[in-house]
């Protein structure tokens, strides 16, 4: 007996059917001819560089024992003893720092390009709620090296979480299992870091993915509508090549900028710098240049005009073209306020 | 490059790129899994050594202890440090070879590759064994087989060798490992350091530096380097940190001296001149302490710490001063007997003696009790500045003018015999106006001496005064004393003594001690028990 006859026999379904689904959904996915060009076809980066992070971070997790007193001793043994541990360790820390560059630069050109509008406004919001899982992927992450900066960074942040009205407190000891960080706030950020968030994050994706193919890549201004390519092979290989340029890219990043693992986490004293990552430099900045309660408002008032974007947009004008015009001032500005705030920080 | 020719090029380069870069990857795992255990190159004639001793089992473990050190990294071997020439006074030949080695290497052997510790240490007081110069009737009290393993064993770091260099690098750096965080650790200044007469270590360790260590410093890596300029990388000092280690703005030295200020071991105190050509005058001194003070502490804590520890050193001669003055005179009068042997003097009569009561009593307020007053202030130990130190110091006096006194010196039965409390105070006083640590309100509402004497303020302003003018308080401090002295009333709590706030919180306490006490009056003191004493039935 072939083995594909011992095959159909225990999995008794249409292969024929099979194969033509598979034709239809992946290997003849009409793809819009602007995606042949790179800066169109990068939206697969995340998802990449997503797959690249849980593996390698099934192997940190061999390793990684999150206690307060183990934590930081078997980031450094990571780190410093086990075989080819750098490496491993230095590609999932670049693939995080890469994964928020990443979507910065894809919900960039989504805004400019204005794929949010109707009917894909759904898909706008499913996308805010992936990067905003990003975030605190990045931030619980940082959190469980258990080193002084990370710590402090933790005990900063999640004191923010106080300001969030009537519910701030709560909130807090939840976050943290009680009023301090300690042991509680290294194990929940596990339980995140390695359950809950990765199973959101595939419950989102794969929405994200859905909406996308329902309604198709959308196409945009400037280019000839109604021309398409198959996904296999010309995007199946532009994903091959962004795969193998990205881990050229991390590796390399990892032998010549590793992650360092600092001192180890110290609640009695605080450091004279503390600062989140990068990423959280515009929010940071802006937060401390303001009034706490003022910042958080502003902060979660930006958030969800940003979230719902797509649905306020129309409200603006009826006119395509002022409602063009306001949405490019609206991402200009931001966009300079962002990198404005960011480099402030850096240099402060 | 849009072609699928062009993009499956673009995946052969990139396959590529990566190889090589998994392969620099794979070279700096490999070259990490070398480099974790330093290599140790051993030559020939260590080697030989090695083999040698490991075969007889003679001193094997200090060969694990050097294999663990720097040297044994830097191919620094036995012979190295072990080399003889025939005629030196440690050479011999070791036994089953041909080689001369020398039993005792040396601060000159050290000096080879540690010019500057080596230097540096030869112009400290640690090199210098000033206690032979005055050693009196202590050699005539205490007897050689006695001091060989006491006074001697630690006085060794100032030995003089018969090849002329000076010092004992091993008393600190333990052989054969040289280990830094050995040497680093307080314990191992508190092998000497320690004890009735100079109890540094105990004082240390009473301090607050000395609690943050105990609690955290286990946790704390002892074995860095301050060679270069960097920020102290631990919480807390221990004893090397403010003697000997360097910070962003004070080099590391081997001169302990460098940095003192003032002279407390000695029977006086005074400000230091040890090595003065090369290390400049104590305010140049106390400038490099305070640079390391600056590392943790703002000005305005230290500064006001070292004026109250400054006074207490010169409150010392004066108290010291009484001593001298007794036992001189009852020395003249021929009350006490200097030790005499064949035409030769084994005791004196400012400095110890052990026969009479006054020269035993001066000889404990100074090489004890003196000591421990001053150290106590100079490094945070509260309890020895006080029960260790001046409680001890004053009753010294007390005894000794008593012993006056029943002796028949008039003077002192004049001062036994009264019952005025000024007794108490044979000498001058100095005094700060409050302290470093923030303003009491009640503290000074209870000094004799404030109450007593309308002039108190006064007088001390024209000995503190003085003393600056003698240059045994620099500007900076007259200054800040007068600061305090204008605003004593503020520094000393005494404005606030009465306000309604401190009152408040003061009852509260009285109250609570008035119900203290009435519980110990009624459960105690009130008791009487029907057995009654066996003595005579009451």
């Amino acid at each position: 007996m072939s083995v594909k006859a011992w095959l159909k026999e225990r999995f008794p379904i249409d292969y024929d059917k099979f194969i033509e689904i598979n034709e239809n959904i992946f290997i003849k996915e009409p793809i819009p001819i602007h995606m042949k060009k790179w800066w169109y076809c990068m939206g697969a980066t995340p998802l990449i560089l997503f797959t690249l992070q849980v593996l390698t971070g099934i192997f940190l997790a061999f390793y990684f024992v999150p206690s307060p007193e183990m934590a930081y001793e078997s980031v450094r043994h990571i780190t410093q003893d086990v075989r080819f541990g750098f490496w491993v360790r230095g590609l999932h820390r670049w693939g995080a720092n890469l994964m928020i560059l990443s979507l910065f630069l894809h919900i960039t050109r989504v805004y400019f390009t204005r794929s949010y509008q109707k009917p894909r406004e759904i898909n706008w919001i499913l996308g805010v709620i992936l990067f905003g899982l990003a975030l605190t992927f990045s931030f619980t992450g940082y959190s469980l090296t258990y080193n002084q900066l990370s710590y402090w960074a933790v005990t900063v942040g999640t004191n923010l979480i106080k300001s969030v009205p009537i519910i701030g407190h709560s909130l807090l000891v939840f976050m943290r299992g009680g009023e301090e960080v300690t042991a509680n706030t290294l194990t929940r950020f596990y339980m995140l870091h390695v359950w809950f968030l990765p199973l959101f994050l595939v419950f989102f994706l794969v929405l994200h993915i859905i909406v996308l193919r329902l309604h198709g890549v959308s196409e945009p201004e400037g280019f000839p509508k109604g021309k398409y390519f198959p996904f296999y092979p010309h995007h199946f290989y532009k994903i091959i090549i962004a795969t193998l340029f990205l881990l050229a890219v991390m590796s390399a990043l990892s032998i010549i900028l590793p992650p360092g693992i600092g001192l180890p986490a110290d609640p009695t004293t605080t450091p004279f710098h503390i600062k989140p990552e990068w990423y959280f430099y515009p929010t940071y900045r802006f937060l401390r240049m303001v009034p706490l309660k003022v910042g958080i408002y502003v902060t979660a008032a930006f958030l969800i005009a940003f979230t719902f974007w797509p649905f306020i947009e129309p409200l603006l004008s009826k006119k395509n073209s002022v409602r063009r015009n306001i949405s490019y001032g609206v991402g200009a500005l931001t966009l300079i306020i962002t990198l404005a705030l960011t480099i402030w920080e850096s240099l402060t | 490059m849009d072609t699928v020719k062009g993009q499956q090029w673009l995946i052969g380069i990139f396959s590529t790129l990566l190889i090589v870069i998994l392969i620099i990857v794979a070279g700096m795992e490999m070259k990490k899994s070398e480099s974790t255990k330093p290599e140790i190159e051993i030559d020939k004639t260590t080697a030989q050594c090695i083999t040698c001793h490991e075969d007889k089992g003679i001193a094997v473990k200090q060969i694990d202890a050097w294999k663990e050190s720097k040297h044994a990294v830097m191919g620094i071997g036995c012979y190295e440090c072990h080399e003889a020439k025939k005629g030196d006074f440690d050479a011999f030949t070791c036994t089953g070879s041909n080689i001369l080695v020398a039993r005792h290497p040396t601060p000159k052997d050290c000096g080879k590759c540690h010019e500057q510790q080596v230097k540096e240490f030869a112009n400290s007081k640690h090199a210098h064994q000033f206690w032979l110069l005055k050693n009196g009737d202590r050699a005539a009290f205490e007897f050689p087989m006695a001091t060989r393993h006491g006074c001697e064993e630690c006085h060794q770091i100032g030995n003089i060798w018969p090849d002329g260099s000076v010092g004992e690098c091993d008393a600190c750096h333990a052989k054969h490992s040289f280990s830094l965080s050995v040497a680093r650790q307080p314990e191992t200044c508190g092998e000497c350091h320690v004890g009735p007469d100079h109890p540094q270590i105990e004082e240390y360790i009473e301090s607050k530096h000395g609690n943050i260590f105990k609690a955290k410093g286990k946790n704390w890596d002892m074995g860095y380097s301050t060679t270069n300029h960097e920020q102290i990388p631990i919480e807390a000092p221990v004893c090397v940190t403010c003697h000997m280690d360097g910070n962003k703005t004070q080099p590391m030295t081997h001169n302990v001296s460098a940095r003192l200020a003032t002279e407390s071991q000695a029977p006086w105190s005074f400000r230091t001149v040890w090595d003065q050509e090369h290390l400049g005058d104590w305010k140049k001194k106390r400038e490099r302490m305070e640079e390391i003070c600056a590392s943790c502490h703002a000005p305005d804590f230290y500064k006001m710490y070292f004026l109250n520890a400054d006074m207490v050193n010169l409150q010392y001669d004066e108290i010291r001063r009484a001593f001298v003055h007794w036992t001189t005179k009852l020395t003249k009068n021929g009350t006490i007997k200097r030790l005499k042997y064949k035409g030769k003097y084994w005791s004196n009569p400012v400095l110890n003696g052990w026969d009479e009561l006054p020269e035993h009593e001066m000889y404990y307020g100074w090489h004890h009790e003196g000591r421990r007053f001053r150290m106590g202030a100079e490094m945070m130990a509260a309890d020895y500045t006080q029960w260790h130190g001046i409680w001890e110091i004053q009753e010294d006096l007390t005894e000794l003018i008593k012993w006056a006194a029943e002796h028949g010196d008039a003077e002192a039965k004049k001062i036994v015999n009264t019952n005025d409390p000024r007794k108490f105070i044979t000498y001058a006083l100095y005094d700060v106006p409050g302290t470093e640590w923030g303003i009491p309100t009640k503290t000074n509402t209870t000094p004799f001496v404030y109450q007593a004497f309308p002039d108190y303020w006064d007088r001390i302003y024209k000995n503190v005064e003085t003393v600056y003018k003698r240059g045994l308080i620099s500007e900076d401090q007259w200054n800040l004393w007068l600061k305090r002295y204008k605003n004593r009333d503020y520094y000393l709590g005494l404005k606030y003594a009465n306000s309604p706030q401190v009152d408040s919180t003061w009852n509260f306490y009285k109250k609570r001690n008035d119900i203290d006490f009435k519980a110990m009056k009624e459960q105690v003191i009130d008791l009487v028990l029907p057995g009654k004493n066996f003595y005579n039935n009451k």
